[in-house]
């Protein structure tokens, strides 16, 4: 029942070390870019990296060497939970930039790219 | 009946997307029936002692954990009557304002999210609470047109990132202990490299989201460009969700090192909020910015009271906290009403349309400078109950006489602000004459936060009490 | 008289105005009569209640209300024989100012606003004189703060929000000095009821430094109102607002309010023991005498008639502080009296000032020559209260300086001695001139803005009615000191209540 970060194989760690650039990738994408487009972008990708790190943490050896070949349904759960809320927020964030756009007169910037 | 108290707000929102014509019925209806529940509640745990539920029967660690306690309970009762109010308020002036439907499915909305987090004791479960929060909130205030939609943009975004922040930390707790419900947690709590950070990030996405200092930067363009209603809701309801959060992680799960590092920090920001906010609020040349600003330095004495609570652990500092929280609820709302309503019939968004308002609007003026002495701290408002209580609690632990100082200092800052609009309400040189002749029931709704806060003072016995047993 | 009834009579005494007051808030500008019957009905009505309570305080009795508030601080409200200097005063001076504003005010715009908050800054007033802790003090000090604020502004022009503004930064900055002092204080010994001989002198051992911290703290927030040395800035500017609001502010309400303060702080917080070990008074009392000389050397310098009196009033006021700080009976006594003396004869100069201003339209000293001819019944109120502040016998002011002398011989201040005296000559520097000008000097030119108010009287009877009363108070107060209704016989019964209490 408890998946402790100690017990997961070393092969695992690739997959943790893509899910941490991930989240460093977006992380930087949301300070760095002033367009709202880039930041709604770089959102999805923080939250790719933490689901899937999400993911891997559902992974449960069995500390003595015999795999157990059953993930954590719970984090499994948890990840298609916040998948239907960053599902909905983004959906959210675009139609306010859409109308954004709309609003916008002309002589500023197009923030839709 | 605590199902009720979330199923009605649901239910109610998803009649009024059907029903459109009778929303602010149903809305005024849900919103009157969760006060009544909500205090039958309050009166049931202050009796019984606190109530857990674990969901669906799961066994604790897997199940969903609510627990309601005194505290929650307060605050359920505090959102139930807002809404109701504010309802009434946008029922009101729903001729003049021409609020859009939407208003009224997202109120409701808005009362289930903060319903579901003042009961929730599971991280994940908070987590959807304030997405879902977040969500309306922004909706909401895209409300009032073109104008909002930057602002609404930009906190919809700077939220987003702070759910997120929040859920990494919640996810690296996962991964440490396999439990999400506070208490579990609690009980495994070991202070180390891990838990370390993963308070931290969670610790970020929450000021963000509460608008603590140096993370305030959204508040007040977000604040000030929603429609009155919307901004009472959100200044006296939405940024207190995540400091509830902040509150529950870090008094109790944290361990007392932990906790000892994090105070001054947490002290620290309060009174830069306090200084920072309060000067903006000073200078602001708009009204509705005035009063968003001292939200900002508002939220400063709650984070003060945190901090010092992490330091000291002295109950009476948490049931100032609290009392910073209602007292700042009621009075925030008053205050958006009164300016709202104020600029509304005066026409214009600047200060200076509030010349000699004191005049023309004699109620609604009132009503703000009612709300404002809870807000500076005079007695007998709930506002000097708070701050009596932080100021006991400080000298009741060591001779303390920085914490003092900076504090009067905050308050003469936040007299300066609300008596810069006072003494302009009363210049009759010439006064700006209303648009049309002012409406006396929304000037009334508006006062009746007011007062409502002052009336705290006459319970403050049981309320302190009440907050001190959550304390312990 | 049931004792349930008698028990609800504090709390009947600030309703008697505070009632009246919300009502007026709602009325139109144009009900006039209403409006009139009103405030005379809550006069009437506090005066009638007042007097019950005097009879029974009199004969011994002490009244509680209480209320649960704060944690160890409920909030009280207490009759004793010191609580009704103070409400006899301010019940008194309120009907006299009403009928002055009435007459003053008539056809101004925003009145019933004005009546609303002159009736909440007398029930603040009262809720103070009656407040029974240091917190229920703290509370109507604030009130009377907020009460008083619209009144200053009540012109509306830049100069009146100027002063308001000014007069808010004092005294708010003041009322949290006082806030924080009473906190202190309520972490070390909570915030019982006031009683003679005070309450810290349990912990006086322990927290001496606290104790003293606290009590700057506490009198550097009431100095701001009682005018205190360098605290007195608002005042002289306050003088912006309409004469019967001078008048109440530095006669009865403001400055007294700080005044009171500091008694109940000297002699039922601290108490005289303890003031004593903690080496308290010295200060308190040099500080009041620097601001006697300071206010009546300032006096001297000013040439518009209420920036003057306004002076005058900070010097005085300070005589009620040193007579407290002196410690002794006899000084108490000279103190005491003080309190109810310089407001009866200050309210009369202020009411004169008034009538010059609205009569003759006279803001300026030099502008007075020879007005005893034309105003005749205003001058000669004018010259008593005069010879009342400077002392000259048979009026008031003799009484409570002699007092305060014999006080200063008893607790061997002669130092304070010669303060009374040199300031005594101030006070005849700066008012004698005026009374000279009144009656001797001819007049120059014609009056800036002559009124011609009534048909046979010099000015409105409203006008006229309430100064010559208060002035023959003076007299009165005086005259019959040694009698038992005088304010002198009741400071006497209120020392010796404060110092025997063991």
């Amino acid at each position: 029942m408890r998946p402790l970060m100690a017990e997961l194989s070393s092969s695992l760690n690739v997959f943790l070390a893509t899910a941490a650039a991930l989240v460093a990738i977006g992380v930087y994408g949301f300070i760095v870019g002033p367009e709202p487009l880039r930041r709604i972008v770089a959102l999805n990708i923080i939250s790719a990296g933490i689901f899937k790190l999400m993911v891997v943490l559902a992974y449960r050896g069995s500390g003595n060497g015999d795999a157990e070949w059953l993930a954590d349904p719970v984090l499994h759960a948890l990840v298609l939970t916040g998948l239907v809320v960053a599902v909905s927020a983004t959906a959210f964030a675009l139609a306010l930039l859409a109308r954004l756009g709309q609003s916008m007169t002309a002589g500023q910037e197009d923030p839709g790219q | 009946m605590m199902i009720l108290l979330l199923v009605l707000p649901l239910a109610g929102a998803l009649l009024m997307l059907l029903w459109p014509r009778i929303a602010p019925l149903l809305a005024l209806f849900s919103a009157a029936a969760c006060s009544l529940i909500a205090l039958q509640l309050l009166l049931q745990v202050s009796e019984q002692g606190t109530g857990y539920w674990l969901l669906a029967g799961w066994p604790s660690g897997l199940a969903i954990a609510w627990q309601a306690d005194t505290l929650s309970c307060l605050l359920i009762l505090l959102t139930a009557v807002l809404q109701l109010l504010v309802g009434f308020y946008a029922f009101a002036i729903r001729t003049r304002d021409k609020l859009s439907q939407g208003f009224w499915p997202l109120s409701s909305l808005l009362q289930l999210s903060l319903t579901a987090l003042w009961l929730s004791r599971d991280l994940f479960n908070l987590y959807v609470c304030l997405e879902l929060l977040a969500l309306v909130a922004v909706a909401l205030v895209s409300l009032s047109g073109r104008k909002a939609i930057k602002p609404a943009l930009n906190y919809l975004l700077l939220s987003l990132f702070g759910s997120l922040c929040y859920l990494l930390g919640v996810v690296l707790l996962y991964g440490a202990y396999g439990r999400l419900d506070i208490a579990g947690l609690a009980s495994e709590w070991q202070p180390n490299l891990l838990t370390n950070s993963a308070l931290l990030l969670m610790s970020l996405g929450l000021m963000l989201k509460a608008a603590l200092w140096p993370l305030h930067g959204w508040l007040p363009a977000a604040h000030a460009a929603a429609p009155a209603p919307v901004s009472a809701l959100l200044s006296a309801l939405v940024v207190k969700g995540p400091l509830f959060i902040l509150c529950l992680l870090w008094l109790q799960l944290a361990s007392s090192q932990q906790a000892q590092a994090m105070a001054p920090l947490f002290a620290g920001a309060g009174l830069a909020a306090l200084l920072f906010g309060g000067w903006s609020a000073l200078r602001t040349p708009f009204a509705k910015n005035l009063v968003a600003y001292s939200t900002v330095a508002q939220l400063g004495y709650a984070t003060v009271a945190l901090g010092l609570m992490l330091k000291f652990d002295q109950p009476l500092i948490f049931a100032a906290l609290w009392l910073f929280v209602l007292a700042h609820a009621l009075a925030k709302a008053a205050c958006f009403l009164a300016i709202g309503e104020m600029s509304g019939t005066l026409g214009g968004k600047r200060l200076t349309t509030l010349k000699g308002a004191s005049q023309t609007m004699p109620l609604a003026m009132f009503a703000f400078a009612v709300a404002g002495g809870s807000l500076i701290g005079l007695p007998p408002s709930g506002g000097f109950l708070a701050k009596w209580a932080l100021l006991q609690g400080l000298w009741s632990q060591d001779q303390q006489l920085f914490w003092p100082l900076a504090l009067v200092l905050a308050t003469l800052l936040s007299a300066a602000y609300v008596f810069r609009v006072v003494v302009l309400a009363f210049d009759r040189a010439d006064p700006v004459a209303p648009d049309f002749s002012p409406q006396v029931l929304p000037q009334w709704l508006a006062l009746l936060p007011a007062l409502a806060v002052w009336a705290m003072a006459l319970f403050s016995e049981p309320l302190l009490l009440l907050l001190r047993l959550e304390a312990l | 008289m049931s004792p349930f009834w008698l028990s609800y009579l504090p709390l009947a005494i600030i309703l008697s105005s505070l009632l009246p007051g919300l009502i007026i808030f709602t009325l139109k500008e144009h009900q006039v009569k209403l409006r009139i019957a009103l405030n005379l009905l809550g006069v009437t009505v506090k005066l009638v209640l007042v007097l019950i309570m005097w009879q029974a305080v009199k004969a011994g009795a002490i009244f509680y209300f209480r209320v649960p508030f704060l944690p160890g601080a409920d909030l009280i409200l207490q009759g004793d024989a010191l609580s009704l200097l103070f409400v006899v005063l301010s019940s008194v001076l309120w009907l006299a100012t009403t009928i002055y504003a009435i007459g003053y005010l008539e056809n101004s715009p925003l009145r019933s606003r004005f009546f609303g908050y002159f009736s909440l800054c007398v029930s603040a007033t009262v809720g103070l004189a009656l407040s029974g802790n240091l917190v229920s003090f703290l509370l109507f000090y604030e009130l009377l703060t907020l009460a008083t604020f619209p009144l200053v502004v009540h012109r509306g022009t830049p100069e009146a929000l100027a002063a308001g503004r000014r007069y808010l930064a004092y005294t708010l900055s003041g009322g949290l000095l006082l806030l924080t002092g009473v906190a202190l204080l309520h972490s070390l010994v909570q915030s019982p009821q006031f009683i003679p001989g005070g309450y810290v002198s349990a912990v006086v051992r322990e927290h001496s430094g606290l104790l003293q911290l606290a009590f700057g703290l506490m009198i550097a927030g009431l100095g701001v109102k009682a005018a205190l040395l360098p605290l007195h800035g608002w005042l002289p500017q306050a003088m912006v607002a309409p004469a019967p609001v001078s008048a109440l502010l530095h006669a009865v309400a403001v400055v007294k309010a700080g005044a009171f303060g500091i008694i109940r702080l000297v002699y039922d917080v601290f108490g005289v023991d303890s003031m004593q070990q903690l080496q308290l008074a010295e200060p308190l009392m040099l500080l009041a005498a620097t601001t006697i000389l300071y206010g009546s050397w300032r006096a001297l310098a000013q040439q518009d008639i209420k920036k003057r009196l306004a002076y005058s009033t900070i010097s005085q006021v300070s005589y009620i502080t040193v007579g407290v700080a002196m410690l002794g009976p006899l000084a108490a006594v000279g103190g005491l009296v003080h309190l109810v003396h310089q407001g009866v004869m200050k309210i009369t100069l202020f009411f004169c000032a008034g009538n010059y201003a609205e009569t003759l339209g006279v803001h300026k000293i030099r502008e007075l020559n020879g007005a005893g001819r034309r105003m005749p019944l205003t001058s000669a109120a004018f010259t008593l209260g005069a010879l009342g502040m400077i002392g000259i016998p048979p009026t008031a002011g003799f009484i409570s300086k002699w007092y305060l002398g014999l006080g200063a011989v008893a607790t061997d201040n002669s130092m304070m001695l010669l303060v009374f005296v040199f300031s005594g000559l101030l006070n005849a520097a700066y008012f004698l001139p005026i009374v000279y000008r009144l009656w001797f000097l001819p007049q120059r030119s014609s009056w800036p803005k002559e009124q011609r108010l009534s048909a046979t009287l010099e000015t409105h009877w409203m006008l006229l009615l309430p100064m010559l009363f208060t002035a023959l108070l003076i007299i009165l107060m005086g005259l019959f000191a040694s009698t038992g209704v005088s304010p002198l016989s009741w400071t006497q019964l209120i020392v010796e209540r404060e110092f025997s209490y063991d």
